[in-house]
């Protein structure tokens, strides 16, 4: 049979999303095993960030989208992850980030976030989507405020209390009209 | 990035071989969710890990180009297990695995799949050795794998699951495999 793991790349101003190389796993270990990683139900053992990583590439193959990394185009260092999460267990696809240590405050997030959220809505089908964010992340609650996002209820994801968000629609709005 | 897998399809006398699909996965997942099962495998706490396992075997196909194969019961079709080689982060070396589900034992299953895709490893593949890891106590495997003519080699400590013996199976060339018909090995790309 053929798997075809189709993950297109998206250039921003200082980011590239793009899939995955092995090279990228330090970099996704590191932020898995770190406290960082609180916030998205680690921190993990470097063991199940290797099975994350490799899920992250099969996310692709079973769904159709998935999670990109996240290349900072003016060194080439990976710089984290942004994309659409659904999971066994998720009420509905989610738009989620990780943004690396040393990448933080630069808004790199949001830019990666906003390319993300529109491309899952354009070529994907997802739009109008939600994010699950923890109640204590000031920073990712921030961000989806900037993002134009709404706290919609409080839930769980897979038996952990979060905030569910809701972005706005943006396939089709005035000023990011819908690619040919 | 696209990457296109094309994970063969081996027909043995009762089962196919052959790359995971979606539909693998309820089965699948019955199996690691059941510990009196999956112990010796390593057993996923809820439904949404047993996803993300199946996920990354996906996962693991596109970056090594192997992984464990669906084993199909050919009569009905019906997935029976899987068997293939597998290579995480943290292992030994690269190890041929078996795994035969409810209702499908004692039929030979796990000989019959694990012996045609350890011969794939080393003809297709171009490994020259193989592993299998086994925790001390499951006596099934360490069974299978004697009859495989694997021989234990060392007690080592897996990332996984912890105490693990290592078992090393007969090379291409115990095997008479050394080389396709054209003479050559065959590189697998």
């Amino acid at each position: 049979m053929k798997i075809t793991v189709d993950i297109p790349v998206i250039e921003t101003e200082d980011l590239i999303l793009r899939g995955y190389d092995e090279a990228d796993f330090e970099a996704f270990a590191a932020f898995g095993t770190s406290d960082r990683a609180s916030f998205v139900g680690g921190p993990h053992t470097r063991w199940d960030s290797w099975r994350a990583f490799m899920a992250g590439i099969g996310h692709w193959a079973l769904r159709g989208y998935g999670m990109w990394m996240i290349e900072h185009r003016a060194t080439g260092t990976v710089a984290g992850r942004v994309g659409m999460i659904l999971n066994d267990g998720w009420d509905e696809p989610e738009l989620g980030w990780h943004i690396y240590d040393g990448f933080e405050g630069k808004g790199y997030a949001y830019q990666a976030a906003l390319a993300a959220r529109d491309h899952a809505a354009r070529h994907f089908g997802l739009d109008g989507v939600i994010s699950y964010i923890d109640a204590t992340n000031t920073r990712s609650l921030r961000l989806a405020d900037r993002l134009g996002a709404k706290h919609e209820r409080d839930g769980t994801v897979v038996g952990t209390p979060c905030q569910v968000w809701r972005h706005p629609r943006v396939a089709r709005s005035a000023s990011q009209p819908a690619e040919v | 990035m696209t990457l296109r897998l094309d994970i063969p399809r081996i027909e043995t006398d009762r089962l196919v071989l052959r790359g995971p699909e979606a539909s693998d996965f309820e089965p699948l997942a019955g199996f690691l969710l059941d510990r009196e099962r999956s112990w010796g495998f390593g057993t996923e706490k809820n439904m949404s890990r047993a996803w993300r396992w199946f996920a990354m075997s996906i996962g693991h196909w596109a970056l090594h180009g192997f992984g464990y194969f669906t084993m199909e019961w050919k009569e009905t079709g019906q997935p029976c297990g899987i068997t293939g080689i597998w290579a995480p982060e943290g292992w030994p070396e690269p190890e041929l695995g078996w795994v035969v589900y409810d209702g499908f034992e004692g039929r030979g299953i796990a000989y019959e799949g694990a012996e045609r895709a350890r011969r794939w490893a080393y003809q297709d593949l171009g490994l020259t050795t193989l592993t299998s890891n086994i925790v001390p106590g499951n006596t099934r495997s360490i069974a299978l794998a004697e009859r495989l003519g694997a021989r234990y080699e060392k007690t080592y400590n897996n990332v996984e699951m912890g105490e693990d013996y290592l078992y090393r199976h007969p090379g291409p060339s115990e095997l008479g495999l050394d080389c396709d018909a054209d003479g050559s090995p065959e590189a697998y790309a």
